[in-house]
């Protein structure tokens, strides 16, 4: 198992510490110090399992704003493939066509990947079931509900949509 | 005023919809998403009944309810992976 | 006057998705497809009724903590649920689970017969 590293405690409880400020909202000396202990003890437990590397990543000017970016182009995705799945919905459930295709990535990084097969689970319609490794570049299994291409990349560029690119700016 | 009271009955009662799937369901998988969705579907509830009556006792009662939401949907799951046939 | 209005309609638009979300999911034929539909329900029923609840907690309301709270409630569900949702369904293909109508792609199935 590897090491507990001090800037990955330090981000991991600068994390725990907001989320009890924002929880709470009280500014009072008590409830300040009984927050920063249990902060403290949660981020020396989790901070191996939760940000390890490179802890201080995103705060960077470039990445944070790419990260707000991505927020508006998420959402737009994610609203058009909720339409689509709600007419799918009220159409009587007849009109799918469910299948898995596997679609390649080229994300190198862990993080990166994660939030790319995170993102494509959370719009409705594709549900990233598995990811493998074969080669040197990395594969996603995808549960699709209407397999319009059996193509990988051209499956993979309908699914994925302008999604890789911005993801792929974030973590540069 | 009572729009938000009738919406959060709506969404109450969509939660107990949900429970047909919960309780019909032919396999593990189906009754676990069903719960899933009723979870949201009740911390949706929680919120516009908290707004409603102005009582933040039902905003953490949702916060609670969608932590462990998460948690038995994630032990059900690693359940299911390790069984394979 | 237009403030209530806006409101409703964002809590209108979140509940005919949650609708949406709960008729697929009781009219879908196999279990991987009521897990898409279910999705439906937790982003855009969620994003609807929390953002309609903001507002109201912002500028009818006033209270700061009510408004933090309710944003902490939709990004706590909305950045969860893809795991959970991960989780399940490579949990229910492992176990065997299968539509009853046989898929026509199923690259998964394939590559998991090889190992």
């Amino acid at each position: 198992m590897q090491k507990t590293r001090f800037p990955a405690v330090l981000s991991t409880f600068v994390l725990c510490f907001a989320f009890w400020i924002l929880l709470t909202w009280s500014f009072e000396i008590q409830e300040l110090a009984a927050g920063a202990v249990v902060s403290l003890a949660a981020a020396l437990f989790a901070a191996r399992f939760f940000i390890h590397e490179k802890s201080f990543r995103l705060v960077h000017p470039r990445r944070f704003f790419s990260l707000l970016a991505y927020v508006f182009v998420f959402l737009g995705e994610l609203i058009k493939a909720n339409l689509d799945m709600a007419r799918r919905c009220f159409g009587g459930c007849r009109d799918i066509n469910p299948g898995i295709v596997k679609v390649p990535v080229d994300l190198p990084d862990g993080y990166a990947q994660a939030m790319l097969a995170n993102s494509i689970t959370l719009t409705p319609g594709t549900i990233t079931l598995d990811i493998a490794e074969e080669d040197g570049k990395s594969y996603y299994y995808i549960h699709w509900i209407d397999v319009s291409e059996t193509d990988r990349e051209k499956a993979g560029d309908a699914i994925k949509g302008r999604m890789e690119k911005w993801i792929g700016r974030i973590w540069k | 005023m009572t729009d938000i009271l009738i919406f959060s009955v709506a969404f109450a009662c969509l939660a107990v919809i949900n429970l047909y799937r919960l309780i019909k369901g032919p396999t593990g998988a189906d009754r676990m998403v069903a719960g899933d969705a009723a979870d949201a579907l009740l911390c949706c509830a929680m919120i516009l009944f908290s707004i409603f009556s102005g009582r933040g006792v039902y905003l953490d009662i949702a916060i609670i309810s969608a932590l462990l939401g998460i948690i038995d949907t994630m032990l059900v799951g690693r359940y299911l992976q390790g069984r394979r046939r | 006057m237009a403030l209530r209005i806006v409101i409703d309609v964002l809590i209108a638009i979140g509940a005919i998705f949650a609708l949406a979300g709960t008729i697929g999911l009781l009219k879908m034929p196999d279990t991987f497809s009521r897990m898409q539909a279910s999705t439906c329900i937790s982003t855009m029923g969620v994003i609807g009724v929390a953002l309609g609840a903001l507002l109201y907690a912002i500028f009818i309301m006033n209270s700061a903590s009510t408004a933090i709270k309710i944003a902490v409630i939709a990004l706590l569900i909305i950045t969860v649920n893809p795991i959970g949702a991960h989780t399940i369904a490579k949990g229910a293909y492992r176990a065997g689970i299968r539509p009853e109508k046989r898929m026509e792609t199923d690259d998964y199935g394939r590559d998991l017969e090889d190992e």
